[in-house]
Parts: structure tokens; sequence; C-alpha cells
């Protein structure tokens, strides 16, 4: 079959790709743009590691077929913030020293920055339920649970 | 360990929560695994896998597979001549020859342009199998008659034993007997078990079961292999040991050791899972025949059917009290389920059982077995959790009948210092009892009458404890410490860092050198230029490879103070390194920069020698790292469902290097630990197939399954390690099994032996109680 051409918006950047039918958007993200932060842990949906914005929402991108996003908002975690202007969420995480071997982070970052946005000031069951989607096996969740909350009243203060 | 660590200088370094240097790359997504590299010509490998245990291969046709565009090569194991019957280990098999030992084995590997193209080659390779019969419960797989797994006279793999370190003076032995599915034996003998149990007024038996679970890290196994013209290989791979990674391969395909070179990238988690070797020598293999870069990464269903989980444990325990609470004898038979090939910590499970507690006899039987089922390999302090779940709950039931104090009961009873473990080793220093001791002054612990007695809306609540450790791992290890032109300081070593050890690291080095923090620049080399580094594992990196850089760290700050005192004209005794500078005590503006030092080191006709110290100490002292829990639930008696109210861990540390990444560390093993104790199992099928490869069947915590997890970190100082630091990875998943059981049986009466404690097991338990 011939690959096509996926047309839509990446981290604020008109972008177009060569991609098989068959590609899921986590594919065309990671091998086919080269954008590796969003990753693979399941293939499944089950784990979350993959989660992107779509249009705004968290979603799992290893679930989305890549031409379904066509015409779309997509944005991964290299168009959440960089090293030197991190968002809250990365900022918070940081300090709390939460990443351990770091493999899930990406994608549970993802989901609580989206958290955020809908839910500025969320509870700890909201916090808790907001990135149950995501499988991390080295933190406990714990120190997630105390940066985001941090991360919560630093966000809601930016916008206020 | 010849050295004992002290030193004079400021400390104040050690102890602070500094956050890790590679935090900020780690949520942007920069930090690269395996899987993010993509070099130019990268082709992508998959296996075929076995959908039986164990059969006979007939006959392998890949012609139509080798046919389809876009496939470099497709290999079975007549096209790899190293391949030999009797592999000793999983890596040593790397496809079936003629019969496949579990479903899930390998059988023929494709490499091709693109992952889709390779996985429809697989579709295309003709596989005739003819089915045989399975060993599939270890039980009956120990009787004579059942079905051989491995080849007959092959040798049973200790290496893990030793890898781990933590055992002398129990010999496991392959016994060679009618029952050809037992591997290894072991015994641990003292005293007169028949007399203890007769002169007992209390004894209890039963049989504790856990099963298989998988080490779950969320990046799955994956590797890049690449050949250059000279023959020579590169891996980079998703290690917890690149030196091992190295040998094993080397091994596996009868290369030397220098013409593999091993990158560490980072390492997505491993937690014991990632020590052996796996996939490496198969892309490895790929590569040569393709003459191109090969990745291949498993898939999150290959993990599960065919990763190396932990063991199941079957353990069959009697113990026996007088009525006084004095304990007399304790006779076990631990049988360890190690699937196709040997490879397990027989003598763990032994010394556990027999040395926690003091029991004047005992009689501990070790045992592990083979089924067709995926090998098994370490997972975070290996057979320690379930071991600790059955004497535990064993000692919890003997306290309930003698009608004493559990905790009481158990530090009457606990091992200290100097007594004798069960293979004639002294304990060496460690806060067992002082864990244990810390948790019981705690609220929930001191109101869990109240607790209970607070349940409403037809629920019931409970308190439950528990105590376990490990022995602490020792490898020898490596570190270099250089001093650069400019005052910083570069330091080097092969350990890999998964869980944040790097940061303790360069704390260590810039607390032993004498430079603040931010001057320390820590750099995981690969197996070409790192010095020789054990394996990330067995809760020692930070006990060892810390001990390797504080010694590197002093040749080099001895070597800088002596190229001052040539250069100040004073004596090494009065110089003192401050603020970037070294000075001579006493008279502050006399002084030369660490700057000029290094520069002197790398001037065109300098006779300066640059400061380089090293460091490769072997070690012989090991630091036993205890951990107590404690857990306060709801049962709902009609569901069985199990909520958790408050966890709390008090473990003893030694010293808190860096109280932040500790505290990450107790968190995260604890929540392993619970999900051991409440819902992880792989479950197979009578043919020994995985019923649930994912993981939405394969069920770990989520974080709305938990509360917030309480950290209390005690500090009894090892007397060798880094700082008195301790190991603190593995104490954490240990005891959380035994803490819920015995929370389950407070809050409802009923005592469970089989793990996981899953809804449907508690909910039968009471309905067949009531």
């Amino acid at each position: 079959m011939a690959k096509q051409v996926l047309s839509f918006t990446v981290n604020d950047e008109p972008t177009e790709a060569l991609v098989q039918p068959w590609d899921t958007l986590l594919d065309a993200l990671r091998e086919r743009i080269g954008l590796t932060g969003p990753k693979e842990g399941c293939g499944t949906g089950d784990c979350g590691a993959c989660t992107v914005h779509f249009d705004g929402k968290p979603i799992a991108s290893c679930l989305v077929v890549a031409m379904q996003a066509r015409g779309h908002n997509v944005r991964t975690i290299e168009g959440l913030g960089k090293p030197d202007a991190l968002h809250p969420v990365q900022a918070a995480f940081v300090k709390h020293g939460v990443a351990q071997c770091g493999f899930c982070i990406p994608g549970v970052v993802m989901a609580a920055a989206a958290l955020l946005e809908e839910n500025p000031r969320p509870t700890e069951e909201e916090i808790r339920y907001g990135i149950a989607g995501n499988l991390c096996r080295c933190t406990g969740y714990t120190k997630m649970l105390t940066a985001i909350t941090e991360a919560a009243g630093a966000s809601a203060g930016r916008r206020s | 360990m010849s050295t004992v660590m002290k030193t004079t200088r400021d400390v104040k370094g050690i102890g602070l929560s500094i956050p890790r240097p590679d935090g900020p790359d780690k949520v942007t997504g920069q930090v690269q695994y395996v899987a993010d590299l993509n070099p130019r010509g990268l082709l992508h490998a998959k296996l075929l896998r076995s959908p039986h245990a164990h059969a006979k291969i007939v006959r392998i046709d890949v012609s139509k597979a080798k046919a389809l565009p876009g496939v470099r090569a497709v290999l079975t194991a007549a096209d790899i001549p190293q391949l030999k019957k009797k592999a000793p280990t999983r890596a040593h098999a790397v496809l079936a020859i003629d019969r496949v030992v579990f479903a899930g084995q390998p059988v023929a590997a494709v490499a091709a342009d693109e992952p889709a193209i390779a996985e429809e080659a697989l579709d295309l390779i003709d596989v005739q199998y003819e089915v045989l019969p399975v060993a599939a419960d270890p039980l009956e797989s120990m009787k004579p008659g059942a079905p051989p797994v491995a080849e007959l006279g092959t040798e049973a793999d200790t290496s893990e034993a030793q890898a781990h370190g933590s055992i002398a003076g129990v010999s496991t032995e392959a016994k060679p007997s009618k029952a050809v599915n037992i591997s290894q034996q072991a015994r641990l003998q003292r005293g007169d078990v028949a007399k203890g149990f007769a002169e007992s007024d209390v004894v209890i038996e039963n049989t504790y079961r856990v099963p298989m679970v998988h080490q779950g890290y969320m990046e799955p196994h994956a590797v890049l292999a690449q050949w250059d013209s000279s023959g020579n290989l590169t891996l980079w791979a998703s290690t917890q040991g690149s030196f091992n990674t190295r040998s094993e391969v080397a091994d596996v395909l009868e290369l030397p050791e220098n013409r593999i070179k091993v990158i560490p990238m980072e390492c997505g988690g491993g937690f014991g899972g990632k020590i052996r070797a796996l996939c490496e020598p198969i892309t490895a293999v790929l590569a040569k025949a393709t003459n191109r870069p090969v990745r291949y990464v498993m898939t999150r269903k290959e993990e599960l059917e065919a990763g190396m989980p932990a063991p199941q444990v079957i353990i069959k325990l009697k113990t026996g009290a007088k009525r006084d609470g004095t304990l007399m004898a304790i006779e076990a038979e631990a049988i360890l389920e190690s699937g196709a090939y040997s490879g397990a910590v027989l003598a763990v499970a032994g010394v556990f059982l027999a040395s926690l507690y003091l029991f004047p006899n005992f009689d501990v039987k070790g045992f592990e077995v083979l089924t067709h089922k995926p090998s098994i390999a370490a997972y975070r302090a290996p057979v320690a959790p379930q071991t600790i779940f059955a004497i535990d709950s064993q000692m919890e039931q003997m306290a309930k009948k003698l009608g004493v104090d559990p905790v009481e009961f158990r530090l009457r009873h606990v091992q200290h210092e100097g007594d004798k473990m069960a293979n004639n080793q002294p304990w060496l220093s460690n806060g067992a009892a002082e864990v244990l001791t810390r948790l019981a002054e705690h609220p929930i612990w001191k109101k869990r009458a109240e607790w209970k007695a607070s349940a409403k809306d037809g629920k019931l609540r409970g308190t439950g404890i528990s105590l376990g450790g490990w022995l602490g791992g020792l490898q020898p290890t490596g570190a270099t410490v250089r001093l650069n032109p400019d005052g910083t300081l570069q330091v080097m070593t092969g350990q890999v860092d998964i869980a944040g050890t790097n940061i303790a690291l360069a704390q260590i080095a810039a607390t032993a050198y004498g430079v603040d923090i931010d001057k320390v620049k820590i750099t995981t080399g690969d197996t070409d230029v790192a010095p020789v580094t054990g394996l990330s594992a067995g809760s020692k990196t930070t006990y060892t490879v810390g001990v390797a850089v504080i010694q590197a760290a002093e040749i080099a700050r001895k070597q800088t103070l002596e190229i001052a005192a040539k250069e100040l004209e004073a004596s090494v005794h009065d110089l003192e390194i401050e603020d970037g500078k070294v000075v001579v005590r006493g008279v502050p503006d006399k002084g030369i920069t660490l700057a000029s030092i290094g520069k002197k080191g790398n001037l065109y006709m300098s006779k300066v020698e640059p400061v380089i110290g090293a460091s490769h100490p072997a070690f012989s002292v090991q630091a036993p790292a205890f951990c107590a829990q404690l857990a306060r639930i709801e049962v709902d008696p009609d569901t069985g469902e199990v909520t958790l109210h408050n966890f709390v861990v008090a473990q003893d540390v030694g010293k808190a290097i860096n109280p932040a990444q500790i505290e990450g560390q107790m968190q995260g093993g604890a929540v392993q630990s619970l999900g051991m104790a409440l819902t992880e199992a792989l479950m197979y099928d009578d043919k020994a197939r995985l019923t649930n490869p994912s993981l939405l069947d394969y069920r770990k915590l989520t974080s709305a399954d938990l509360p917030n997890i309480e950290t209390i970190i005690v500090e009894k100082p090892a007397p060798h390690g880094p700082f008195g630091a301790r190991g603190v990875g593995e104490p954490p998943i240990v005891p959380a099994p035994a803490a819920i059981a015995n929370a389950i049986e407070d809050a409802t009466g009923v005592r469970l032996t089989h793990l996981p404690l899953s809804p449907e097991r508690i909910a039968l338990a009471i309905a067949a109680k009531s």
C-alpha cells in the first residue's frame, strides 16, 4: 500500500509526514517525525506512556490511527515546556525528584497538564483519577501527587 | 573491604535532597532510551514465538518470508553455529533448535525495513510442531515421570545467586535424580526438629503460595546492534549492568569481550529483569547477517509471555513454640518454580526462613523445579517477599495463638548483630528491631483497636504490620575522579543510573573531595571506557560504587594537595580546600585555585601530573537492610474488595545521602510489594499458556488504588558503607504481602496464605467461614 500524507499541527507547527495507513499516531510521531518523547509501554492503551494532547484533550496516541489526526492539533511532551522554560507540572516534578527511570514521566506530565487545564484546582481524588490511566512502576505515585498539587497552585496563580 | 570509610571533612553535601541533574531532561522527554534511537539504515527485528509450551519442531519453512519485499534476513537455529543443546541459560537458547520448552520461545527471527513488514514475514513462516506433554505445575513437575524440561545433563545455573552475592556457605547442588525436573536442591539444618516439635505446646502448619509475577518495568526490553567492518559489535542496551551484558553476549556468541562495546542507554526500569541477557544475542546475529543496524523492541505481550518473571514460590511451613512463647522448631520446604531454565536464588529462601527469627532447631529444604514456562530472573530482593510472606504470617498466627502482642513476639525473637544465621555466618549490624519498634510507636498501630471498632456500613476494618529485609549485595566496582583545567570535577563509573544513584554519587564525590555539588559532573561510561562496575542490583549501587567514588576522590584530593603544597611551599597537613581554592589554614590570602592546579596538569611542557584518582575496590562486608510496613485497611465482606486507607514504611537506610531519592525508593518499592500482595499474578492454563498477557489483565496498582505512602527514614549507620549508608532499593518490596494478610485477618478473622489477596479469594474465604 502507498504511504499517505498526514497534514496536521504538531506543537504549534504545521507539519506534514508520510505515513502508512496502519501507522498509529504514536508511530507517526516517533518514527516519521522524530518526536520520541511519547513512549510505547504497551501499544494497547493500558499504560498511558504515549499520552499526548489531541485538540487539547489527553489521549493514548497508540490507539489512534495516524491519519485520524489530519487537520487536528497535537501536542507532545516536546511542545509543553523546554528545560529552561518548564511547565509548572514539569518544574514541580523536577523539584520533588519524582522521576526515577523516567519512562512513564512524559505521559504522566501530559495527563496532569491536561487535568490542570480543565480543572485548575483539583482535589486529591481528582488528581488520583486524572493520572490513573498512567502506570508507573518506580515511584508509587506519592511524589507525583505532591508535585501536581503544587503545580495546581502555581498554574492557578499564573492565571489570576 | 579493606578500608573503613571515614572522612574528617565537611559532610554538608550529604543528607540534602538535591534534585537530580537529569530531572529537566526526564520531564521534557529529552532522555533517550533504546527505542528512541533511529540510525541511518535501521532495520527492525521481530521474533516468531512458539504457541506451544512443549513441542518438537518437525520442520520450519522460511522461503515465503524470505521472498517478501523489504525482508533483509530470516534466521532459524540452523543459521547460528554457536547454538548448542543443553543451553545453561535463556540467553544461550537464542532460538529453539528442535524442541520448544515454553510458550513464547523464539523459533525464528526476521529483520526488515519496517516493523510491519517484519510482522508480515512472521506470518509467512511455516513451522510444523509435534505437541508434547506439558509440565505446567511445579508440584507435578517434581515427581518422577513428569515430562522433562531441560535436556538431560544440562547444568544448573547458580550465577544469579552469585550475582546477588548474598548468601555464602549454603551449598546448592544440581542433583541428578529420578525427578528430572528438580534442578537444584539445598538444605539447612541445626538441632533436632522432631524433639523441638515434641516439646512445643503450639504447632502451626501452613502452605503459602506466591504466583509468578512480572517485574513490570515500563520500558520493555530493547536493544540496538551494529557491527563495524573490523568485526566489532556495538550494543545500545537497556540493561542493569553493561559489563554483565557484554560478558553474556560474548559467551553466547563466542566473541572476545573486547570486540563488544555495550553502551548503556537510559534504563526504563529493570528491578532485576534486565540483569541477564535476553534479546541481545539474536539482535546481534541479525545485525551481522544483514550488515545493518538492527533494533529489537519487545512488545508488552512478549514481555508478559516470554520475559523473565519472578519464580512461583510454594512454601510448606511448620513452626512450634512453648506456651511461654519460646520458639522451638521450624521445618520448611520451599519450592521455587524456575520455568524452563535454571537460575533461582534458592538459598535466600532458606536463610530468611530460618534466620530472621531465631529457632534453636530447624530443617529447611529448598528445591528448584523446572516447568514448561518462561524461565525466571531476579525481581527486587529475589524470593525475599515470598519468603517473608510465609514466615511473618506464621509469626503473627503464633502470637495470636499464644495470646501475646504480635510486635513484642517478633521483637523477642528477631535476630540481632552477632546472632548466627542458618548458614552459620553471624548477622551483621542491622536495624530490624529498630524499624519495627518505630512502627509500633506509630498512631496507626497504637489505635488499631479503635480503627477496628469504627467499622460501619457493613464494612470491616483492620490493621497489619510486617518486617522484612535484604542481606545486601556485593560486587567489585570502580570509579575515577579527575580534576579539570577549570577546577571542576569529572567522575566516571560504569554503573547504570536507573533510580537516581548518580546524584547520590555526585554528592559523595563533592563531599569527599571538598567542592560544591555543582562543580561535579558524573558520567556513566560504556564498557570501552568506564572502569569495570558491577550491576545496578542487589541494593548495592550506592553502597559499593559510593565507596569507590570516596576512595577515588580522596586520591584525587591527596594529589591536589601535594601539588598545592609544592606551589605554596607549605605542608600538606596545613592545607584545606575551600571555595574552589587550596588554602593554608590560618593564612586566608595564601592559596592556589583548583583551576590553576587543573591547568598545570594539561599545559604544554608542564611538569605537573594531571590529577586523576582511580579506585576499584572489592568488598567482603555486607550491610543488611530492614524495612517494616504498616497497613490500615477496610474490607467489604460481600465483594472482598480491600481499600487501603494508610500505608507506612519505616526503613533503616544507614545514612540518608539524598533523602528525597530514598523516599522515592521506599514508596515505589512499597507499591510493588502491595501489587504482589493484592493484584498481580501471571496466570497460566493447564497447557502452561499465559491467560493474561496484557496490562489490562495483569493488574498493576494505579494512583487511584493507593493512598500516599508515608515514609519514616531510620539511620543506623552501616560500619563499612559510604558515610554509613546502606542499600535502600530492595527492602521496601518485602513486607507488604504479610502486612496486608495480617490486616485482613485482623479485619475479617480469615487467614489467607495464597497471593494475590484478590477480592475473589477474600470474599470466598469469608463466605466459607460464615
